[in-house]
């Protein structure tokens, strides 16, 4: 059993009602199960506030095992979690904390998991320039299709993203790389491409009509507005 | 041509590199009459994206946040052919101060999806033929850096309608003339005002 100590950093602005925090719940739960002692904080409460940020950049410091899990914002991590990652490497300011390791999960509202890949390359990046070993980043498409329900509620169309954080739980735990199969498996797509589809193009309507904007989806406010 | 230009640079004195790129950009625009509006972002009041998708429902093409100083970064993107984009390569990525307004520029796509290139990406609001400048600093040279981000610059111009663009990355010393020479040879200068 591990006594080492894992920090989810959600860095989500929907936060506990994430899709972030129910794919980094999951992977934590195959942690906890494995003796590693857990410790899940959100990125933007902490915003604009000294302490709460203070709080998350000495929690970074002390874990054995971070796990960055957040939503891809324009084929990358979100500003406020870039500014974090920045934060946290000038502090280290090219020192090396032995033994500290870093993970990512992200997830992405297109089908398809290619549109993550700057993110694992800036992930990883990081994590070489602030001194973390990098374990891996965990991938997945039709983020939307889990909303903010856990994964165990979200049914059989997770089943291979639930299946890939148990395995990497398993590998994380031991401070081990997680393989590529594993990987592979977090990216493979939860239900035909064609039918997510189908169902986000209703589902944008359907909100649309709930606030009573429907013959307004596709105007145009800043038409002909000044360069 | 109308033009919008993203100052990305860190705040005043941080980092001289960016800023003298910015300089550099700022002089060619110039040059070239084009009808610009700079964003000095670093400076702006932005705030963070609340992952609503109200700008896709509630308020399509508008949003949400109103007390800040993003919708005239929209209004001028609304209408521009030329996109220029400026930053310290940040993990090879874009560092926060330019992050920050792209992950605000939601309303300017549609919430439906189309196929680019055999994926998946969403519509333009407002589809214009446009050009795409992504200028990076590094203050080392770094091969890996630098990939990651060409790659991503790649990744966003399909998500802009695969729009055709130039990334160009300077680092170490490079000073104002070199980058100005640089930037002048490249293509998406090339045209004049119109």
């Amino acid at each position: 059993m591990s006594s080492r100590k894992v920090l989810l950093l959600v860095a989500s602005p929907r936060g506990a009602a994430s899709t972030s925090k129910s794919l980094g719940d999951h992977l934590l739960a195959g942690l906890e199960e494995r003796g590693m002692a857990l410790k899940t904080l959100p990125l933007y409460p902490a915003l604009g506030e000294e302490r709460k940020m203070s709080e998350l950049l000495a929690a970074v410091d002390l874990c054995d095992l971070l796990v960055l899990a957040f939503p891809l914002y324009v084929d990358q991590l979100p500003a406020p979690l870039i500014d974090l990652l920045r934060q946290i490497a000038e502090r280290r300011n090219g020192q090396v904390r032995t033994g500290q390791a870093l993970a990512a999960i992200v997830n992405c509202g297109f089908p398809e998991t290619t549109h993550c890949r700057p993110a694992d390359d800036i992930v990883r990046l990081f994590a070489v320039q602030a001194g973390f070993r990098f374990l891996g980043c965990l991938a997945t498409g039709m983020g939307g299709a889990i909303g903010n329900r856990s994964l165990a509620k979200a049914g059989a169309i997770v089943r291979h993203q639930r299946k890939a954080l148990d395995r990497a739980a398993a590998f994380l735990c031991e401070n081990k790389e997680i393989p590529a199969d594993v990987i592979a498996l977090m990216g493979r797509a939860m239900m035909p491409r064609w039918f997510y589809n189908f169902v986000a193009d209703r589902g944008w309507k359907k909100a649309a009509g709930k606030y009573g904007s429907s013959a307004k989806l596709f105007d145009r406010p800043y038409a002909g507005g000044e360069s | 041509m109308k033009a919008v230009f993203f100052k990305g640079s860190p705040p005043a004195g941080r980092d001289p590199l960016s800023n003298r790129a910015a300089a550099a950009v700022s002089a060619l625009l110039k040059s070239r009459g084009w009808e610009t509006k700079a964003f000095p972002l670093a400076a702006m009041d932005i705030k963070a994206c609340r992952g609503c998708f109200s700008c896709w429902t509630r308020t399509p093409g508008r949003c949400i946040i109103q007390d800040d100083d993003q919708e005239a970064i929209l209004r001028a993107w609304a209408g521009a052919e030329r996109i220029i984009l400026l930053t310290p390569v940040t993990f090879g990525g874009y560092g926060p101060e330019l992050k920050k307004t792209l992950d605000r520029v939601l309303p300017i796509l549609l919430p439906f999806f189309t196929r680019i290139q055999g994926e998946t990406h969403h519509p333009q609001r407002y589809p214009l033929p446009r050009r795409l400048l992504a200028v990076g600093t590094l203050k080392q040279e770094d091969a890996e850096s630098e990939g990651a981000f060409r790659r991503l610059v790649g990744r966003n111009a399909l998500n802009m309608g695969d729009v055709e663009t130039t990334t160009l990355v300077f680092s170490g010393d490079a000073s104002l003339a070199t980058m100005e020479k640089r930037l002048s040879q490249e293509p998406f200068f090339g045209a004049e005002a119109s």
